[in-house]
C-alpha cells in the first residue's frame, strides 16, 4: 500500500520536465494504441471488422436524441460515482467499496419514497438525494472505520460491504418492497410518474441528473485544488506518514473522503432510483461503480479529465447496444475496450517510468 | 572449508561500502568481524553469502572461484548466512521450515526431517520441538532453527549477523557453545558483531573494517580492547583521554573525519553561530521534555525504565550503534510512540497518552532521516508544504509562495518554491525541512540530521539548529558520528542494547570515551 | 517496481471482460448464426444502417433469455422463425438476454429502441417483466405496434392503443403435465420448480396441481390427501447466480428429498437434466419440462412429456393484419386446438409425450385430454379453496377467465408459499 503514490496522482514536476506535445500526449496514445489493438484482436477473432464495431462503439451513442439521453442518463451517476472516487484516489484509497455505497444510497433514496409518497415532488426529490447521500457516506464510513480502527483494508472492507449492500437491496425487492402479490427479483413497483425525475420531452434524459453531477465535479475539483483540506488530501495520499509530521490529521481525511465519495456514490444511486429504473431493482448500481473506478484510474483521480472520460465510457457502453443487432457481437466488447484502456494506461505509465526514473 | 577474498569491491552509489577487500578466513576457526556502522561488515557478508553480487575482485572456497548467482548457490557451495531477523515462514511448524527450504532431494521424508532435526538440535544442544508452530518460539528459538537448517542442507561456513541482538543469556550461551563445536567440528563460523565482548569472548581471530577498507587482518585473539577501538574508530581513540589533549585530538579528528576544523583559541571547537564557548547554562531554561521511568519496545529492542529531562535550550546526542534503542527515544519524545509504563511530560503537561499531533500542537518537531519518506512529501513542493501549514480553509497561494520564497533565501535552498521536493538534493531537502519548522517550536527531536550531506551543507544544517537552539529550542539528535556528537552536544546519552547511559557531560566528552560505550564497554555484563 | 493493487485489479476486470466476451461468443453462437445466415435471403440484413426496402416487414423481439435456453425463449424465437417462414417479407431482428444480470446497463425501453432505429415495425416482447418498459415504449413510438406476450394491460385498461396482450392458456398444459406426472409417480410425491412468484406461476401451479390430483384420485384411485405437490420458487426465470436460488441444486433436493417427478415452471431445464442424471445414478425419477417443444431432447429416458407453446401461427395472424393496417389492441389467452392439440399449425398449446412416459398412461393420459377436450371436464369447479381456506371457487361454480388469470392464492394442498 506504501507504493500507490506512485501511480494515483498527477504528477506535476514530471511534466514539466519536457514541454513538447509528444511528452504530454505520449502516454495516452500508447495507451489508446495498446487498448485498441488488443481489442481489434478480439475483434477479428470473432470474425467481425474492426471498423464497423468502432464506429459503432464510438458513435453509436451520439447517432440519435434517444441514444444520446441514454448516454447522459448513464454519465451522470458514472461521473458522480468517478467524481467521489477521485476524492478517494486523492487520499491514497482504494475505494472498491462505491459499488455498494451507490446500492445503499438507492435503498435509502426509496424510504422517503415509500414513507412520504404524498409529499411535493421537488420536496421528495430533495430528501431522496439527502437521504442518498446520507446512506451512501455511511456505508463508506463503515469501510474507512474497518480500516481505520481494525486495520481491515478498505479494498477488502469494500468487497464484502458490497455483497453485503446487493444483499440488501435483493432482500427488500423480494421481501418487504416486493410488488404487490408478487416475489420476482426485477424489481419493485415503478414509481408513479409524477415522481420520476422530469425528463426532456419524450427522451429519458432527465437534466436534474447531469446537472447535480456536473456540479458535485466542480464542487470536488475547487475542494481538492483550492482548498487547504485538498491539500491535505492529497498530501495524505502521497505520503501519509509525512502528511502526519506536518500535521495534517490524515485518519480524519481519510474518513472524510471516504464519506464524501460515499454521499456522491449515493446520490448516483438516487439517480438511478429516480431516474433512471424508476424503482430499486437488485443490480441497482448495474455496475457504474466498477466503471467508475475504472474511469477514476485511467484520469488518474484529476478531476479536469473525470467528464471527458466518464462521457467517452458511457458512450462506449450505450454505443454497444447496437452491436449484437447490427453486427452480431456481443456488446461485452465495450467492456473489453474500456478495460484494456485502463490497463494499457497503467502500463504505459510503468513503463514510462522504468524508462525516466 | 575456507573463504577467501580477493580484492573484492562493491559500491552503492557513490559509497564504496567494500574497497577492494583482500582477506582469508581459516577453516576450524570462529572469525569476529567488527567495525562501525557503514565500515562495510554487512556488505562482506552478503557478498560471500551470495545475496549481494560483487562488482569487481572474486570470492574462492578452499582456493576454488565461486560465482554465486544468489543464496541459493551460495549454500550450495557450502555457505549459509543467518539474518538478524530469521526468514522464515511464521504459519509453519519448525519441522515444516525445514522441510520446505530444503533443496530437492536433501531431506528424503517427513519422518527423516523430524530425525534430522532432532539430531542436529540434539548435538547442538539447541532446544527446538519440530511441531511447535514457529510463531511461538522466540528470536532465539528461531535462530537455532536456521543454523540447523542451514546445516542440514549441507552448510560448512556459517555467518552470523549480530546474533545476539534480541535473544537470552542463556540462548547467547548455548549459542556459543554450538558455535565452538561447530568450529572444532572443522566448519569456519564469521560472527559480525558490535558487542567487543562477545568478541573477545568467543573468536579465534578478528578482522576490523572501516569504511569499506580492511584495517585489521586476522589479528588472532586476544587483541586488547583499546587496540580493537583504536581500528574501529580510528587511530586517535588510543590516546588517553583526560585533560585537553583530548580536545586538541578531536580537532585532529575532525580534519580527517569531516566536519568543520575551526579550533577556537582555546581548543574548543568554534561552533558556527556561536560566540564564544557555549555555555549552556546561559541559554538553558524551564524542561521542554521530563521522562520518568519510561519503557517502551520496538522489535527486539527494549527501553527500560528511562528518566531524563531535557532543558529548552540544551542540545542532548543520542549515541550509539545501529538497533541499539536511539530510534525509540526519538519517537517516544514525539509521540510516535506510546510508553509502556512511565509518564512524558512536555513543557510541564502529561503528554504520554498523546500522539504525534498532540506532541507538534505542543511545538514538538520530528525530522527524520529518512526526508523524503517520512519528513515531506515528494510530489508537493515547497510552496505547497507551506500552503499545508497555512490555518485557514483556503489555501492563501500568494502567501504560500512568499514563505516559500523567504525560507529559499534564508536557508539557502536550491530550489524554485514550485520545485517538488524530491528534485531536491539531499541537502536542500534538509533545509527545507528545517525550513518549514514552525517558528515557536519548543523541542526539536532530528534523527541522522546530517546523514548524506557534504561538509558544507552539514555545517549549514547545524547553523540553523544552532540558532533554533538560541531561540530557546531543546534540540535531541541521534547521530553515528561521533565528532558531530562532541561538537554539538551539551551532553550525550549513549545506547547500548536498549540500555541507556548516564548523561555524558560537554567535558566528559571524548572519542574513547564513546567509542568504549558504543562497543558495550563500560555498560556491565549481561 | 511493485504492482499495486489497483492494477492488478485492472487486469482482473480484463481478463474477467475477455472471458465474458469469449463466453458469450458461444453462447451467442445461435444469435450469430441466424443473422449471419439472413444475407442469403436478405442481402441487406448486415448492414445496419441500411433502410429496410419498401416491401420488406421488419418485426423485432426482445426476449428476456437466450434464444437457445430450450424453454420460454426459445418458443418463442421459434414462433418468430415462423412468422418469417409463413408471412412472406417479413423480417426478424432480436436482442435476447436483456436482464439486469446479462445486460446490466439495458433496459427493455433502450432495446425496444434499438429494434426500432434498425426498421422495426412491430416489436414483442416476451416477459411478463417488461410490462411497464414495453407500455413506455409503446407511447413513445405511436407508430410501432407491440405485442407483450403473457401480459395483462389491455384487460387491466393500462395499455395505448398500438399495444396487445397474448398469452397461452397453458394451464390445459399445466394439467395434462400434472396428470402424468401423478400417473407416472411412485411415490406420489411430486416437485413443482417454481420461477419468481406471480399471478401467472400460480394459475400454473394451481394447474398441475389439478390436473395431478384428478389422475391420482380418478385414474390411481388414491385418495387426494395422499399425494404431496410441494412448489419451490428460485425467485427469477433462470438462475442468475448469487441472485436467484440455484434451480440445479433445487432440483437435486426435490430427488434427494424423494420426489419423483420434477414439473419445471422456469425458463430453462435444469429440473430434466438433474433427473436424468439422478436416472442415470440408479434412481427412479421423472421429468416434465415446459415451454419448448423440443425440450425433451435435454433427457428423454426420463422425460414424461413437455407442455408446450405454440406462438407461431398466432403471431403470424397477427403481424399480417398489422402489416395491413388491421392491427386490434386486444387481451388474447388462446387455448390448445382441442382437435389435435399437437397441430403445430393451428394449436396454440400443446403436449408432446415424452419417452418415459408408459405405453399404457399415454393411453390414459389421451382420455385425460379428451375429456378436456370435449369439455366434460373442467378442473376449476368448486369447491377449490385457497392455501389460507378461503374459497376461490364456491361449491357448484366453476371459475371464470378473470379470477383464474388473477389467481390470488395457491390452492388447498400445494406445500409452497403462494406470495412471498
Amino acid at each position: 500500500m506504501q507504493s500507490q503514490e506512485l501511480n494515483l496522482q498527477p504528477e506535476p514536476g514530471r511534466k514539466q520536465a519536457s514541454g513538447t506535445w509528444w511528452a504530454t500526449l505520449r502516454l495516452p496514445l500508447l495507451a489508446l494504441g495498446g487498448a485498441l489493438a488488443l481489442t481489434t484482436l478480439v475483434l477479428l477473432s470473432s470474425g467481425v471488422s474492426p471498423l464497423q464495431a468502432y464506429r459503432i462503439l464510438i458513435f453509436g451513442a451520439f447517432s440519435t436524441p434517444v441514444r444520446f439521453s441514454d448516454m447522459i442518463m448513464l454519465a451522470a451517476p458514472l461521473l458522480l460515482c468517478a467524481t467521489g472516487l477521485t476524492l478517494t484516489f486523492s487520499a491514497g484509497l482504494y475505494n472498491l467499496g462505491v459499488e455498494g455505497q451507490l446500492a445503499l444510497g438507492a435503498v435509502a433514496a426509496m424510504l422517503p419514497l415509500r414513507l412520504f409518497p404524498e409529499l411535493p415532488p421537488a420536496l421528495l426529490w430533495s430528501l431522496c438525494f439527502a437521504c442518498a447521500a446520507a446512506g451512501g457516506a455511511l456505508w463508506a464510513l463503515l469501510a474507512a472505520w474497518l480500516r481505520l480502527s481494525a486495520g481491515v483494508s478498505e479494498i477488502f472492507a469494500g468487497l464484502g460491504l458490497n455483497f453485503l449492500a446487493s444483499g440488501l437491496a435483493l432482500y427488500l425487492v423480494l421481501g418487504p418492497w416486493r410488488r404487490s402479490g408478487s416475489a420476482s427479483m426485477s424489481g419493485t413497483e415503478l414509481l408513479p410518474r409524477e415522481l420520476w425525475l422530469p425528463t426532456l420531452g419524450a427522451l429519458r434524459l432527465a437534466p436534474l441528473a447531469p446537472l447535480l453531477a456536473l456540479l458535485a465535479l466542480a464542487l470536488v475539483w475547487w475542494a481538492v485544488r483550492q482548498t487547504r483540506w485538498g491539500l491535505q488530501l492529497r498530501a495524505v495520499g502521497l505520503n501519509r506518514v509525512a502528511a502526519d509530521r506536518l500535521g495534517v490529521p490524515a485518519q480524519r481525511r481519510i474518513a472524510e473522503a471516504m464519506a464524501g465519495c460515499g454521499a456522491l456514490a449515493g446520490m448516483a444511486g438516487a439517480i438511478q432510483v429516480l431516474g433512471v429504473f424508476h424503482q430499486l431493482i437488485p443490480n441497482i448500481s448495474s455496475g457504474v461503480g466498477l466503471l467508475g473506478l475504472l474511469v477514476a484510474l485511467l484520469v488518474r483521480a484529476d478531476p479536469r479529465w473525470v467528464l471527458p472520460v466518464a462521457v467517452v465510457f458511457a458512450s462506449f457502453t450505450v454505443g454497444s447496444v447496437q452491436l449484437p443487432l447490427a453486427l452480431g457481437v456481443d456488446s461485452s466488447i465495450a467492456g473489453v475496450l474500456q478495460g484494456a484502456l485502463v490497463l494499457f494506461a497503467l502500463l504505459a505509465r510503468g513503463l514510462s517510468r522504468r524508462v525516466t526514473g | 572449508m575456507e573463504v577467501a577474498v580477493h580484492n573484492l569491491c562493491k559500491a552503492f552509489g557513490a559509497v564504496r561500502a567494500n574497497d577492494d577487500l583482500t582477506l582469508r578466513f581459516a577453516a576450524g576457526q570462529i572469525h569476529g568481524v567488527l567495525g562501525e556502522n557503514g565500515a562495510g561488515k554487512s556488505t562482506l557478508m552478503k557478498l560471500i553469502a551470495g545475496f549481494l553480487r560483487p562488482d569487481g575482485g572474486s570470492i574462492r572456497f578452499d582456493g576454488r572461484e565461486a560465482s554465486l548467482h544468489g543464496p541459493g548457490a551460495a549454500l550450495r557451495a557450502g555457505v549459509g548466512m543467518v539474518h538478524q531477523d530469521p526468514l522464515d515462514l511464521p504459519a509453519f511448524t519448525a519441522l515444516e521450515n525445514l522441510l520446505c527450504a530444503a533443496p530437492r532431494g536433501a531431506i528424503g521424508s517427513r519422518a527423516a526431517g523430524r530425525q534430522l532435526l532432532s539430531e542436529l538440535a540434539r548435538r547442538l544442544g539447541f532446544t527446538v520441538e519440530p511441531d511447535a508452530p514457529l510463531a511461538s518460539l522466540t528470536v532465539g528459538q528461531r535462530q537455532q532453527l536456521e543454523i540447523i537448517r542451514l546445516l542440514a542442507c549441507g552448510a560448512r561456513v556459517l555467518i552470523l549477523d549480530e546474533p545476539t541482538t534480541g535473544i537470552t543469556a542463556a540462548q547467547t550461551r548455548a549459542l556459543f557453545a554450538a558455535l565452538r563445536r561447530l568450529a572444532a567440528e572443522g566448519n569456519t563460523v564469521l560472527f559480525v558483531s558490535h558487542k567487543l565482548e562477545e568478541v573477545a569472548e568467543l573468536c579465534d581471530t578478528v578482522c576490523v573494517l572501516r569504511a569499506g577498507r580492511l584495517v585489521g587482518e586476522q589479528l588472532p585473539m586476544p587483541v586488547p580492547q583499546r587496540r580493537l577501538l583504536e581500528l574501529m574508530f580510528g587511530a586517535a581513540v588510543a590516546q588517553p583521554t583526560a585533560g585537553g589533549a583530548g580536545e586538541v585530538r578531536i580537532t585532529a579528528l575532525r580534519s580527517e573525519g569531516g566536519l568543520p576544523a575551526n579550533a577556537g583559541e582555546d581548543g574548543t571547537p568554534a561552533l558556527p553561530g556561536l560566540h564564544g564557548s557555549p555555555t549552556t547554562e546561559r541559554i538553558a531554561g524551564e524542561a521542554v521534555w521530563q521522562l520518568a521511568g519510561v519503557s517502551a519496545r520496538a522489535g527486539s529492542v527494549a527501553l527500560r525504565d528511562v528518566s531524563l529531562s531535557i532543558a529548552a535550550g540544551r542540545i542532548v546526542g543520542l549515541a550509539g550503534l545501529d538497533g541499539s534503542g536511539q530510534p525509540i527515544l526519538l519517537r517516544l519524545l514525539t509521540g510516535r510512540m506510546r510508553p509502556e509504563t512511565g509518564h512524558i511530560l512536555v513543557n510541564g503537561r502529561a503528554l504520554s497518552g498523546g500522539g504525534s499531533r498532540a506532541y507538534r500542537a505542543a511545538g514538538i518537531e520530528y525530522l527524520p532521516a529518512d526526508r523524503l519518506n517520512e519528513g515531506m512529501i515528494g510530489a508537493l513542493s515547497l510552496t505547497e508544504h507551506f500552503a499545508l501549514l497555512q490555518n485557514a480553509a483556503l489555501v492563501d497561494q500568494r502567501a504560500a509562495e512568499r514563505a516559500a520564497r523567504a525560507a529559499i533565501a534564508d536557508y539557502a535552498i536550491k530550489a524554485t518554491p514550485v520545485t517538488p521536493i524530491r528534485a531536491l538534493s539531499g541537502g536542500n531537502q534538509q533545509r527545507a525541512l528545517l525550513a518549514l519548522v514552525p517558528p515557536d517550536c519548543r523541542g526539536i527531536a532530528c534523527e541522522q540530521p546530517t546523514r548524506g550531506l557534504d561538509v558544507a551543507s552539514a555545517q549549514a544544517i547545524w547553523r540553523r539548529l544552532l540558532e533554533r537552539r538560541l531561540a530557546g529550542c531543546a534540540i535531541v539528535f541521534a547521530s553515528a558520528d561521533l565528532d558531530e556528537l562532541i561538537a554539538y552536544s551539551d551532553e550525550v546519552l549513549v545506547f547500548f542494547a536498549g540500555r541507556v547511559s548516564a548523561p555524558l557531560h560537554r567535558a566528559e566528552l571524548s572519542v574513547a570515551r564513546l567509542a568504549e560505550l558504543i562497543g558495550g564497554v563500560g555498560f556491565g555484563g549481561g | 517496481m511493485r504492482q499495486t493493487p489497483l492494477q492488478i485489479l485492472a487486469l482482473l476486470l480484463l481478463a474477467a471482460g475477455l472471458l465474458a466476451a469469449c463466453g458469450q461468443q458461444q453462447a451467442t453462437q445461435p444469435t450469430s448464426a441466424p443473422t449471419a445466415a439472413q444475407p442469403t435471403s436478405a442481402p441487406t440484413a448486415a448492414q445496419p444502417t441500411s433502410a429496410p426496402t419498401a416491401e420488406e416487414y421488419v418485426f423485432g423481439m426482445v426476449l428476456v433469455g437466450p434464444i437457445n435456453d430450450g424453454g420460454w425463449n426459445q418458443a418463442h424465437f421459434e414462433g418468430a422463425k415462423y412468422v418469417e417462414e409463413q408471412v412472406p417479407g417479413t423480417r426478424l431482428i432480436y436482442i435476447d438476454k436483456v436482464n439486469p444480470a446479462d445486460r446490466p446497463n439495458v433496459q427493455v425501453e433502450q432495446a425496444i429502441e434499438e429494434l426500432i432505429d434498425q426498421g422495426a415495425k412491430f416489436v414483442i416482447t416476451n416477459s411478463a417483466e417488461f410490462a411497464d418498459g414495453t407500455a413506455i415504449a409503446a407511447e413513445a413510438h405511436p407508430e410501432v405496434y407491440f405485442l407483450h406476450a403473457s401480459g395483462d394491460a389491455v384487460l387491466r385498461g393500462v395499455a395505448p392503443s398500438n399495444l396487445t396482450n397474448l398469452m397461452g392458456r397453458m394451464e390445459y398444459g399445466k394439467m395434462i403435465a400434472g396428470c402424468a406426472a401423478a400417473l407416472q409417480s411412485e411415490t406420489g410425491k411430486l416437485a413443482y420448480l417454481g420461477p419468481l412468484i406471480d399471478p401467472e406461476t400460480r394459475r400454473l401451479v394451481n394447474s398441475a396441481y389439478l390436473g395431478a390430483r384428478y389422475c391420482w384420485e380418478t385414474y390411481r384411485g388414491q385418495p387426494a390427501d395422499s399425494l404431496a405437490f410441494k412448489v419451490t420458487w428460485i425467485g427469477f426465470w433462470f438462475n442468475i447466480p448469487g441472485v436467484t436460488l440455484d434451480p440445479t441444486k433445487v432440483a437435486t433436493d426435490f430427488i434427494n428429498e424423494g420426489y419423483d417427478v420434477i414439473i419445471s415452471g422456469i425458463d430453462t431445464t435444469e429440473g430434466l437434466v438433474e433427473a436424468n442424471k439422478a436416472s442415470q445414478a440408479g434412481k427412479t425419477v421423472w421429468a416434465v419440462p415446459y415451454d419448448f417443444r423440443g425440450a425433451c431432447a435435454q433427457g428423454e429416458a426420463v422425460c414424461l412429456g413437455v407442455p408446450f407453446f405454440n406462438w407461431g401461427p398466432r403471431y403470424a395472424e397477427i403481424i399480417a393484419d398489422a402489416r395491413a393496417g388491421n392491427f386490434t389492441s386486444q387481451w388474447e389467452w388462446i387455448g390448445p386446438d382441442w382437435n389435435d392439440i399437437n397441430n403445430s399449425a393451428t394449436s396454440m398449446i400443446g403436449f408432446e409425450r415424452g419417452p418415459a412416459l408408459t405405453a399404457e398412461h399415454a393411453a390414459t393420459l389421451d382420455e385425460f385430454i379428451g375429456k378436456l377436450a370435449d369439455g366434460s371436464l373442467n378442473l376449476f369447479s368448486g369447491p377449490l379453496n385457497y392455501q389460507d381456506g378461503s374459497v376461490f371457487v364456491a361449491a357448484g361454480e366453476t371459475a371464470d377467465d378473470e379470477t383464474i388469470w388473477f389467481t390470488e392464492q395457491l390452492l388447498e394442498g400445494i406445500e409452497g408459499q403462494s406470495a412471498p
